[in-house]
């Protein structure tokens, strides 16, 4: 099974950090290999489409946007 | 695009945006910006709003291009506006194909402004898009 890929969009306030702590804490949860990468650079963030942070990528894929989904939400997020 | 510098934080998922303050709603305005003079009064009065601190104006073009991050920020959102010009309702469709259904929408051409084709839009007339716009996201839903 290929890892996922989490990336936790965000300049790196306590925003994001918790979104980070919850994604791994799913990640954990789940069982299932991940990685993890902070992308703080505003212009890569903004080739996701994405103008509100913190924000969630999964493989690519934005999965939420100026929220900050507990570890519950973000599981189901992964699956 | 809003940075990071949010405080405290709560353990059910936040519905602001990060530099919302953690309490403000976060409402985004779009509009169609079509060719005509109520498209010319959507984009004007999507703007004004913004500049009156009504909400942030987002790229409908976005949407329709389907650049995914847009779309979940939509999706995401507390509350979008949607300003179309005319009954083509190109921005209200626009939303309604991606399944997005946390909107209010407006119509300029309902609220007694004609479409007309090579004409300017009138500050008048943008005043009259923003006061509807403004009832409308007073009820904060």
């Amino acid at each position: 099974m290929t890892a996922k890929k989490l990336q936790v969009l965000g300049t790196g306030c306590p925003k994001c950090k918790k979104l980070a702590e919850n994604a791994e804490a799913a990640a954990k949860a789940l069982g299932i290999e991940y990685t993890i990468e902070k992308v703080t650079d505003i212009n890569e963030i903004m080739k996701f489409g994405v103008m509100m942070t913190p924000a969630l990528a999964v493989d690519g894929q934005v999965k939420v946007v100026g929220k900050i989904p507990d570890a519950e939400a973000i599981k189901a997020m992964l699956q | 695009m809003s940075d990071c510098c949010g405080n405290n934080q709560s353990k059910k998922a936040q519905s602001s945006s990060c530099c919302g303050g953690g309490k403000k709603r976060t409402v985004l305005i779009y509009a169609c910006s079509g060719g005509a003079n109520v498209g010319e009064i959507s984009d004007k009065a999507a703007r004004e709003l913004m500049f009156a601190g009504e909400g942030t104006m987002f790229c409908l073009a976005g949407l329709g291009g389907d650049i995914q991050g847009m779309v979940q920020t939509a999706r995401d959102a507390d509350a979008n506006l949607v300003i179309d010009g005319c009954p083509m309702d190109c921005a209200k469709k626009t939303f309604d194909r991606h399944g997005i259904t946390n909107y209010r929408h407006i119509k300029v051409t309902d609220l007694g402004i004609e479409k007309v084709k090579g004409v300017r839009g009138t500050a008048e007339q943008v005043s009259v898009v923003m006061a509807k716009a403004k009832e409308i996201l007073a009820d904060g839903k």
